[in-house]
């Protein structure tokens, strides 16, 4: 219990008053960087990097956990108001979110994606605490075979998430997996698809543009369609009873908190994966256990809390790999680590014996961080809604501009301006023609993971696909292919199953 | 009968449908620019997922076109227009103008354009007064300024326009305190405004 | 031609004398926050020194304007490079180099980059070396004690090497060492040094060439372990690895160059600001604590010095590059 008391230790050093100020100041830069589309906590914890050669390395480390925990809560904030994902952990808060906010119940998505996340953050802070060391060992054997497996299961748990029209929703799909893979080929060094050798291709196709062209102006094209410009998005009120109303809601939602807190931790610890597949998988099997699953992608709380509470858990559990195995699991904790380099720290196993201070400080921050973003979060939904008050006219030219500074800040380049003008408008006229638009969001997140880890398997294996399938030798990975296997053909048994009880019944 | 008539949905979708088989054919021949093959003495080529992942899109793509042909999707029956004509130019005035906006940041800088664009795109589309929409075009560059170069420390195109930002540059990094700064951001946002207003004045 | 033509002309080339007096009397100082441009993505070895050196130069005010590190990971540095061709002329463009600035332009000749003409080399400040590593308990590498041990087992087996990308540094290195030791390996390619590190201790591949900083945290926990350090001279972070000029393998020798480039056509009062610059940060102390702890040899090199060794290095690597297809 030696790590309990360090963690206590970190949690005070973050409640002394300097740090404590830190902190909710990180906590509202990362909010706010984490709502503004394109702009993620990666932007915010780059800019501190060079703070944080003035100030000490606690309290640095301290302002960088309440920056990137801040961000993650941000991310839902424009993912639910404006309908755009922040950032890709945020993607599948748009699916449940932005229907619940046009529904008028904008104050109920939001509720519960802070608590959702709070949830999430607490008890990803427990497991870190019980079981780190352990686990650092799982994530240490999860190489690229597993990583495919687990790929497979990610986008396994998405069957259900397209159209009635299976061509239009395999075509999505498949474009968007064919988009990632554009750029440099990492395993054979060479470039595909640079479409009239213009440079911008080189860097490919970044998962924002298309999800802020989709999302941020396909979506206001569609608005403007509906409205023809002239009426406000919808009127709320903020009293006491609404505020009742949604905490109520979050009743229905625990087994999306369950299923959330630890998929979303186990998944993040898992070097490479992050908080991304994770929130995605925690939406696809919550979605899929429902009894309702059918009201999913309408907007019902348990849509918003799956995938808030396994970014969250997921951001913690991205720590470990970070911590002991010197993986980043994102760009963001690609920053952190250059950062703890730059402190003179060494990540690596010893980490956890040799600067304990550090790393439970970090956690206990992390947890603190988590705790006043809640905070933050709650008083501030009413300064949130504003948002809906904003008449269209006003809001359309507004968003545009963060479409336009999102889809440049990311890569700096004006190349990916012009896709995302591209990727919105096309976008909008597949919706039209009920192509669905997610699953070539997701694929695109999913794809360029999937590739690299199926080609080194395949690598290993010399080319062949039994690799993951090899119980005896590759006992993870095989066990879950198996169970994405499962999870693939599930849908498709599944009305013929009740087709067969039915029968049975009748007979 | 005008164009936006002409346009049913039953077209739209068969016209969409070519255009993405010919997108999947132009993927097919530029993956095959790169290896495609995956055989036993050979690992997977640099263009095998790309070439199969765009074989499978025209697949799809061929699918959708047999349905229609079928009539079978519900597309295949709608003789409504795909868009009306109202809606149709509310959106094409908003494209224009976004490729316009896009096409200026490359030469103009991002914070001129915005100007221009925002006070086109308020003008066309709400009621708001001219004082209002030019508070407003000058106000949000503005912002986009202090919150992307200063604050997050992104630069933003500039093009042109980059000379003009030397003094601001001068200012932000020139040592002066925290506190001349802060008041020179209020300044810089509330200025504007004060001047628009007191002009609009002058002028009613 | 009218009049007015005529004035607008003397207007404009007096104007023009004037600012260029002015330019000259002054020397040059950023107007603007510079754009240090990153080949390679967040978190690896060329992104950490960029970042330290923005950390330095703003801690201690070494430049009116700060340094704003930008990552264009795309194409193995074709990105980056084609950016900086484009902004010729341009005084608040730098870009950070890793070895891929001297392979790209071969590999991908269809970008158009001509390495001797579109840049102008500041200066270089750190040379990062590469050693071999295997797992202490690698389940193929059992009982492998030294490099001559190494060779021998390399010969035999097929051993599986991960490395950063493929035509990275460490496969034309695995290509020079199948030349000269003659083995060779299975190359599984991983994004970043970290991911190869944590392939190697997680039993997924039998060795790495990795640098120093990438295995730190397992060389440190006794999970892995360096045979042979491909300089002339023992690394003071390592003294127990020997040198491979000490085993008697001087060919072996390998350098990864962490230098700074302008685009081309910079006046040279430009350049000497920045080559100004870039030595007080050389200089600074905790520049150079950061750097000799992690294992990495300050080296210092500008002006003719430089660009001598850069076209010996482009050479050679163009030699590698031929040898290896």
């Amino acid at each position: 219990m030696e790590t309990v008391g360090f963690l206590l230790d970190g949690i005070f050093t973050s409640l002394q008053w300097f740090n404590l100020a830190l902190l909710i100041f990180g906590c509202l830069i990362g909010l706010f960087v984490g709502a503004m589309p394109g702009l993620g906590s990666v932007n915010g914890v780059a800019i501190l990097i060079p703070i944080t050669f003035i100030i000490p390395p606690t309290a640095a480390i301290i302002f960088l956990a309440a920056v990137y925990y801040g961000a993650m809560y941000g991310g839902a904030i424009s993912s639910v108001m404006l309908g755009i994902p922040g950032a890709s952990t945020a993607v599948a808060t748009v699916f449940d979110g932005r229907p619940l906010a046009v529904k008028g119940e904008a104050m109920t998505a939001l509720t519960a994606a802070a608590v959702g996340s709070f949830v999430g953050g607490t008890v990803s802070v427990i497991l870190f605490t019980l079981f780190a060391p352990p686990l650092a060992e799982v994530a240490l054997r999860f190489n690229a075979p597993e990583t495919f497996a687990l790929m497979v299961m990610a986008f396994a748990t998405f069957v259900g998430l397209g159209g009635d029209d299976v061509p239009k929703t395999i075509f999505s799909i498949l474009i968007g997996l064919a988009l990632s893979t554009i750029g440099l080929d990492l395993i054979t060094g060479k470039p595909r698809l640079i479409f009239f050798n213009i440079p911008g291709f080189l860097h490919g196709i970044n998962f924002l543009v298309l999800a802020i062209g989709i999302y941020g102006i396909g979506e206001m094209l569609w608005t403007l369609e509906e409205t023809k410009g002239k009426v406000q998005m919808s009127k709320l009120s903020v009293n006491m009873k609404e505020v009742g109303r949604a905490f109520g809601a979050l009743k229905k939602t625990i087994m999306a908190m369950n299923i959330g807190s630890f998929l979303g931790f186990f998944v993040g610890i898992l070097p490479a994966a992050g908080a991304t597949p994770a929130s995605l998988m925690s939406y696809g099997i919550t979605k899929q256990l429902s009894k309702n699953s059918k009201e999913f992608g309408d907007g019902v709380p348990a849509g918003v809390v799956a995938p808030e509470c396994a970014n969250n858990s997921a951001s913690t559990g991205s720590m470990l790999p970070m911590l002991t195995l010197g993986i980043p699991g994102s760009p963001t904790t690609a920053i952190l680590l250059g950062g703890m380099i730059l402190w003179g720290l060494t990540p690596g196993p010893l980490l956890f014996t040799q600067e304990p201070e550090f790393v439970w400080g970090l956690i206990g921050s992390l947890y603190i961080a988590n705790f006043f973003t809640l905070v933050l979060n709650i008083a501030l939904i009413p300064a949130f809604l504003m948002v809906l008050r904003i008449p269209f006219a006003i809001l359309a030219p507004v968003i545009f501009v963060l479409c336009v500074t999102g889809g440049y800040a990311p890569t700096q380049s004006l190349h990916d301006v012009w896709l995302m003008l591209l990727f919105g408008f096309a976008g909008y006229i597949l919706r039209k023609l009920d192509y669905p638009v997610a699953p070539a969001v997701l694929s695109i997140v999913l794809g360029p993971l999937a590739e690299k880890a199926l080609r080194q398997s395949l690598i290993l294996s010399d080319g062949s696909m039994g690799i993951f399938f090899d119980v005896s030798e590759k006992p993870i990975a095989a066990v879950i292919m198996y169970i994405a296997i499962v999870l693939l053909i599930m849908p498709a048994f599944g009305p013929l199953y009740r087709r067969l009880l039915k029968k049975k019944q009748t007979a | 009968m005008s164009i936006t008539n002409k346009i049913t949905v039953k077209r739209a979708e068969i016209v969409v449908a070519v255009i993405l088989a010919l997108c999947s054919i132009a993927l097919m021949i530029k993956s095959a620019e790169n290896r495609i093959t995956w055989n036993a003495e050979e690992n997977m080529g640099a263009g095998f997922l790309p070439f199969y992942l765009s074989l499978g899109m025209l697949i799809c793509t061929v699918l959708t076109i047999i349905k229609f042909v079928l009539k079978r999707s519900p597309q295949s029956k709608d003789d409504t227009p795909f868009i009306d004509a109202v809606a149709f130019k509310f959106i094409a005035v908003t494209i224009i103008s976004l490729v316009v906006l896009v096409l200026a940041i490359g030469y103009l800088g991002i914070y001129f354009s915005l100007i221009f664009f925002l006070a086109f795109y308020l003008r066309y589309f709400s009621e708001k007064s001219i004082a209002f929409i030019t508070i407003f075009a000058i106000t949000t560059p503005i912002l986009t300024f202090l919150f992307f170069e200063w604050m997050l420390k992104i630069p933003l195109p500039q093009g042109i326009s980059e000379p003009l930002f030397y003094p601001v540059y001068d200012f932000m990094y020139g040592g002066f305190s925290f506190a001349v700064k802060m008041i020179f951001i209020i300044l810089t946002i509330f200025l504007p405004t004060a001047l628009v207003l007191l002009i609009s004045k002058f002028i009613k | 031609m009218s009049i007015i033509k005529k004035l607008a002309l003397v207007v404009v080339s007096l104007s023009l004398v004037a600012v260029s007096s002015v330019s000259s009397a002054k020397p040059f100082s950023p107007k603007k926050p510079v754009e240090l441009i990153i080949p390679a993505g967040q978190g690896g070895g060329a992104d950490e020194i960029a970042r330290l050196v923005q950390g330095v130069i703003e801690k201690n005010d070494y430049a009116s304007k700060p340094v704003i590190p930008i990552n264009k990971s795309g194409g193995s540095g074709g990105e980056a490079m084609t950016y900086v061709k484009k902004k010729a002329g341009d005084e608040h463009t730098l870009i950070i180099t890793l070895n891929n600035v001297l392979t790209t332009p071969v590999n991908q000749p269809e970008l158009g980059i001509d390495f001797f003409n579109d840049f102008t080399p500041l200066a270089r400040l750190i040379t990062d070396t590469f050693l071999v590593w295997i797992a202490t308990e690698g389940k193929n590498t059992a009982g492998v004690e030294t490099f001559d041990d190494f060779i021998d087992l390399a010969r035999g087996n097929g051993l599986v090497m991960g490395g950063t990308g493929s035509m990275s540094e460490d496969e034309l290195l695995l290509g020079m060492m199948r030349g000269q030791f003659g083995f060779d390996a299975k190359y599984v390619p991983y994004s970043g040094g970290g991911a190869v590190a944590k392939g190697l201790v997680g039993g997924e591949s039998d060795f790495t060439l990795n640098n120093p900083s990438e295995q730190m945290g397992f060389y440190q926990s006794g999970d892995s372990k360096a045979l042979v350090m491909m300089t002339p001279e023992r690394n003071p972070a390592f003294p127990e690895v020997p040198s491979s000029y000490e085993l008697g393998y001087p060919d072996l020798e390998y350098y990864m160059m962490r230098a700074f480039m302008a685009p081309a056509g910079i006046d040279a009062e430009v350049e000497k600001y920045y080559t100004g610059l870039l030595h007080t940060v050389y200089h600074d102390d905790e520049f150079q604590t950061f750097n000799i702890d992690d294992g990495k040899l300050m080296s210092w090199l500008e002006g003719f010095g430089l660009k001598d060794f850069l076209a010996i290095e482009y050479a050679k690597h163009g030699e590698i590059i031929k040898n290896f297809n």
